[in-house]
């Protein structure tokens, strides 16, 4: 009873298998592609709703606005404090360069600004938060201890937009679980039927290799193999194909990403992507084989 | 790794004077939900390298009987002992490694079509794990035996019936098996290749084989004259021997 020759028997029957009857193994194939396909879809727009959220996360920021007579001891100590706080950086602001960035944002309407006889904003202190401490709860209290310090006028860190962000956030992860649930069960299910048929025509196989004193694992393996074989065909069909669909979303032709505010170009890690289709793709193809070859190994 | 039950050891046991008999029934019966019983109270004992006819009409229990004796059906009720080993106590996974010692030929010969004549009888050694060209070897030799030598490489559905039937009994020794279970091993068959493959088993038995053979032919029953049971509405009705089954035999069949 040597391995390898058992292993050669394997390969040789899961090759022929596949040799003999082709049209089940395309059928088989091609669900797992379409599922594959589903996941890689899915799994590209969840990275462009991440990128987009932290795109617009990029632009949270918490403004402290600083009384006229403050003393520059006092303004220093107070940057230091937010900076060390938050870990993030803190810029100080003139009211001219506050006026200038206002004067752009507004336009041609800005122009109105120079009319005015002196500026009316005051110094303040711009702080970038970094990604971890940008959540509502933790910058509210912030800017509650930032406003009771002595020479601080106010403190405005746009409030409802973070909140809402975050909500955002929450609802994508929630909807992205739910697709990704779907997309799986339905691949399951799709494969393990289509494999099902596929086994289904060499019930009489399984049945002779049965009754001349094959174990169930004999039985199964080339089974098993075929399925991995199939999940990689498939992986490499729906990564070619996942690979075209960007390209042509990216060729501009569909007016798609400039309506999702994209600049024309996909984020897409395809080594983790190739990695997550081919894992998950050899892992439908086993799981898919080994429930569909079950029901026929009672003989 | 994988270690198949010494049971079928054709030497005499070591640690008794008296080996097991091949096969053993006590009070067996097989019944089917819904369904009238098919073996009523089976008592059975088949000593190692008997040659054994089963005999009777059409729906008597014969292939049921074949097929408690390897394992593809369970009794009902009662003990059926292999080789002196309870199978009621056997776990699923060691029926495989049983059967390795089991050659059966089919009454529908399940062959596969899908293969060539040479794997088809291949298939009992590729379970085991032999190497390929071992594989090949011991089929064509096999093949030649049964006559068939010049088939090996065309599908089994190019054949006639006879010429399939001799396939499968050609996959059922080529693992040269201790126990032979055929079901109408001759039914498909003219006399001249009748005689050819009686005398194979006849053959397999004189090297130790045991062998067990369901036929309706009286007249094989007649000519041989082996130990030969009859059943009838699941029951054995006759176990004789010689001389007095054949003319038992002939009477009734």
């Amino acid at each position: 009873m040597s391995a390898p020759a058992k292993l050669a028997y394997f390969v040789r029957t899961a090759v022929g298998s596949i040799v003999r009857s082709p049209f089940v193994h395309v059928i088989a194939v091609a669900s797992l592609s379409l599922s594959l396909i589903g996941f890689g879809v899915a799994r590209i727009a969840r990275t462009q709703l991440d990128a987009l959220v932290d795109s617009l996360g990029g632009e949270v920021e918490m403004t402290v606005y600083l009384a006229e007579d403050a003393p520059e001891a006092q303004v220093a100590e107070l940057e230091q404090a937010l900076a060390q706080r938050t870990a993030g950086e803190v810029h100080r602001v003139s009211p001219a360069e506050a006026l200038g960035r206002l004067a752009t944002q507004l336009g041609e309407d800005g122009k109105v600004l120079t009319e005015l006889p002196d500026n009316p904003l005051p110094w303040s202190l711009e702080v970038h938060l970094p990604k971890a401490a940008r959540d509502a709860a933790s910058l509210g209290d912030l800017a509650r201890k930032t406003r009771a310090l002595p020479f601080v006028t106010g403190v405005d860190y746009g409030e409802e937009a973070l909140e809402r962000l975050t909500l955002i956030a929450r609802a994508l992860e929630i909807a992205s679980l739910v697709v990704f649930s779907l997309v799986f069960l339905t691949a399951v299910i799709v494969v393990s039927a289509t494999l099902q048929l596929a086994i289904f025509a060499r019930r009489e196989e399984i049945e002779i290799q049965k009754l001349v004193g094959a174990t169930d694992r004999f039985v199964r393996l080339p089974f098993l193999l075929e399925g991995l074989l199939q999940g990689l065909l498939a992986a490499g069909l729906a990564l070619g194909a996942v690979f075209a669909l960007v390209r042509w979303l990216e060729s501009g032709q569909t007016g798609l990403l400039a309506f999702a505010r994209l600049d024309g170009r996909l984020v897409v890690q395809w080594p983790r992507l190739a990695g997550e289709l081919v894992g998950i793709g050899c892992s439908l193809g086993l799981v898919g084989s080994f429930i569909a070859v079950r029901r026929f190994l009672r003989v | 790794m994988e270690r198949p039950p010494d049971v079928f050891s054709r030497r005499p046991s070591l640690s008794g004077t008296i080996a097991p008999a091949m096969i053993q029934m006590f009070h067996v019966s097989k019944a089917y939900p819904g369904d009238p019983p098919v073996l009523v109270d089976i008592n059975l004992d088949i000593e190692k390298g008997e040659f054994i006819f089963l005999t009777g009409p059409s729906g008597a229990g014969k292939s049921t009987l074949l097929k408690l004796m390897f394992l593809a059906e369970r009794a009902s009720r009662g003990q059926v002992l292999l080789a002196g080993r309870n199978v009621a106590r056997l776990r699923e996974s060691g029926i495989p490694f049983l059967r390795r010692n089991i050659g059966v030929v089919f009454q529908d010969f399940k062959l596969l079509p899908t293969r060539t004549v040479a794997e088809n009888v291949g298939f009992t050694l590729d379970v085991l794990g032999t190497a390929r060209d071992e594989v090949r070897d011991r089929s064509l030799k096999m093949l030649r035996r049964v006559g068939l030598e010049h088939k090996a490489d065309v599908s089994p559905l190019k054949l006639s019936g006879g010429e399939q039937q001799r396939v499968s009994l050609a996959r059922a020794l080529v693992n040269d098996p201790a126990l032979l279970l055929a079901d109408e091993p001759t039914g498909n068959l003219d006399p001249a290749l009748t005689v050819e493959i009686m005398d194979l088993l006849t053959d397999v038995n004189a090297r130790g084989t045991t062998v067990v053979v369901a036929t309706h032919d009286a007249t094989l029953i007649e000519r041989y004259q082996k130990r030969t049971l009859r059943l009838e509405k699941g029951t054995v009705v006759a176990d004789e021997r010689g001389a007095k089954a054949a003319r038992l035999m002939s009477q009734t069949a």
